[in-house]
């Protein structure tokens, strides 16, 4: 639509170049870092690429600190958390699984409600949930944190999975609605002529033509479920219930954990997600732009 | 069952858990907010109550401003930037002729899927200013003699955490752009290239002002969320050099859970904040409500 001149069009490749460039940065660090040793780190402060080549900092990790490796023998300290990898990933796996599967279930209920029933109340838990989706954590962590408390959910994961559903409903009542909104009613009413009840109208006829919706925000609560900090930072002290995030994050105040054992445990917890991104990228960018707009 | 019983039972779920883990807590953590509360009236359960005093002692305190000017200035970075780029890269993408645009459209969605979390930690490594990654590209570049110390400088250590923030969260406002800029009709631009306006007159005339709703709804959204900035800030400075990079949401965070534990002061701080965001928040459904088509 714009002019190819043969200038316009070297400045565009130039434009994209240096957009990729910086898409890249942070993810050429992360991988280049968790491939050296602390050594060779403090070596040469001014060299681009690594001296040296090693999974040592991922093999510590994934033996939870048992095979120390070349780089580690002569480390007496070791952060626990460090050891927890397994127990943390799966924990997160747990707690964004349940989430998701959570907010899909409770999320298109709502969703469908409110774009065919138009009561006063439902039009009001349509403003209800846009209004929700911008309450940040911070403002509810002390009262969420003595909520969760006194109905025993602290140090609990089933305590964050529910913090967390409720947290993310809102956003994914405001992705699903407008896709039912779309769906024609009249579907519904030649299942419900045929005999069928409203809710297995719902479940037959509605559900299954909305399955792009319903990965759309899978997707999306997954991820932000998977990157969520705060609700399990504020809730779980105790390190068998701790999940990736709040690992990564006890390992900034540590007395002693070096860039590369950072980065290597950085680039096996941002992995997951990455994958889910590079495989369900057409999802995401309907369900974000559906969430955003259409309210 | 009528429709109204049948909506009643489909939103039960939702219902319960709205009411529990958002409603509730907001009333509560307004009626901390006006009653003492540390770690000792916690684990008693009884509170005194102390009127406009947690709010009184929020709003004397110096760093609690220091906290709101970062904040703002933190915000108005990010999301100013967040709108240029997002309209310029998202017409990059829909250059169909440029091939590089390609990739660059397969690549655009990767920074959501990084932790907001790892990200600080990535960008700490970064900027760090003896084994930093910034500074070894640019003594191999060349371009300084000197390492950098970009973060732990008071005077470029809040503009160095905007960076982080900016690049994890540009691609939603690209992928919103980009979606908006499909939903032009073609024959305007073969209309006005008809008439021979050029390049920028299309875009200036055409393009821009079909995309004004959905950059209003950017601007709304991003600067609420901009507001709350948490884990770039705890990763990369944690609130440093000084006072540096004290935005409102680490002090909320300080004040509640470190020594001497003030749940009172912290719940007012946090209720100061959630009074700004909600300001926002209703000019968003003020927004989305006027639904301006495209």
């Amino acid at each position: 639509m714009f002019a190819t001149s043969r200038t316009t069009k070297l400045i565009l490749h130039i434009a994209n170049l240096t957009v990729i460039a910086f898409i890249l940065l942070p993810l050429v660090a992360v991988l280049i870092g968790s491939i050296q040793s602390e050594k060779a780190l403090q070596a040469d402060t001014r060299r681009l690429l690594p001296l040296e080549f090693t999974l040592d900092n991922f093999t510590v990790i994934l033996t939870k600190g048992e095979q120390k490796g070349r780089i580690f023998e002569q480390v007496t300290y070791l952060p626990d958390n460090i050891k927890n990898f397994y127990t943390a990933f799966l924990n997160s796996t747990i707690v964004a699984g349940s989430v998701t599967i959570l907010t899909l279930l409770f999320g298109s209920l709502s969703a469908y409600t409110i774009a065919r029933q138009r009561f006063r109340w439902t039009l009001f838990l349509l403003q209800a949930n846009i209004v929700a989706r911008f309450v940040p954590v911070i403002v509810l962590m002390i009262p969420l944190y003595v909520v969760m408390r006194s109905i025993g959910q602290l140090n609990s994961l089933s305590g964050v999975i529910i913090a967390e559903t409720a947290f993310l409903l809102p956003y994914a009542i405001l992705i699903l609605a407008p896709y039912f909104d779309t769906i024609p009613a009249e579907l519904e009413e030649a299942a419900r002529i045929d005999g069928c009840s409203r809710f297995s109208a719902f479940v037959h006829v509605v559900l299954p033509l909305a399955t792009p919706a319903l990965a759309a925000c899978g997707v999306i609560m997954f991820i932000i479920s998977w990157h969520e900090l705060l609700i399990p930072l504020i809730l779980n002290a105790r390190p068998d219930v701790m999940t990736l995030p709040v690992v990564i994050a006890s390992l900034v105040g540590d007395v002693h954990v070096f860039f590369n054992l950072m980065m290597a445990i950085c680039l096996l917890a941002l992995a997951p997600t990455v994958i889910l991104v590079a495989l369900l990228q057409k999802y995401i960018v309907e369900g974000l732009s559906a969430g955003a707009v259409k309210g | 069952m009528s429709a109204g019983a049948f909506a009643f039972f489909m939103n039960v779920p939702t219902l319960i858990f709205l009411g529990l883990v958002l409603a509730y807590p907001v009333i509560y953590a307004a009626y901390l907010s006006v009653h003492q509360v540390g770690l000792a009236q916690l684990r008693r359960g009884v509170f005194a109550f102390n009127g406009w005093t947690n709010y009184g002692r929020v709003l004397e305190d110096p760093l609690f401003w220091v906290a709101i000017k970062n904040t703002s200035i933190f915000t108005v970075i990010t999301v100013g930037s967040e709108v240029v780029l997002a309209v310029l890269i998202a017409l990059l993408l829909n250059q169909a002729g440029v091939w590089t645009s390609r990739i660059t459209r397969f690549l655009i969605l990767l920074p959501y899927a990084i932790p907001p979390i790892a990200n600080g930690l990535i960008w700490s490594f970064l900027y760090s200013f003896q084994f930093g990654f910034l500074n070894r590209i640019l003594f191999t570049l060349g371009l300084i003699d000197e390492p950098i110390n970009w973060a732990g400088n008071p005077d470029t250590a809040l503009y160095a955490v905007t960076v982080p923030y900016i690049w994890r969260t540009l691609p939603f406002a690209i992928i919103l752009v980009h979606a908006a800029l499909q939903g032009i009709p073609r024959d305007l631009y073969e209309a006005a290239a008809v008439d021979g306006a050029r390049a920028w007159h299309r875009f200036w005339h055409i393009t821009l002002p079909l995309l004004r709703p959905i950059i209003a709804i950017i601007l709304v959204l991003r600067t609420a969320f901009a507001f709350a900035v948490f884990e770039e800030i705890l990763a990369i400075t944690q609130g440093g050099p000084g006072d540096a990079t004290w935005v409102a949401a680490w002090y909320s965070y300080k004040i509640t859970f470190s020594p001497p534990n003030n749940f009172g002061m912290g719940s007012a701080s946090a209720f100061i904040l959630t009074l700004m965001i909600g300001i926002v928040a209703l000019v968003y459904m003020r927004l989305v409500y006027r639904r301006v088509t495209l």
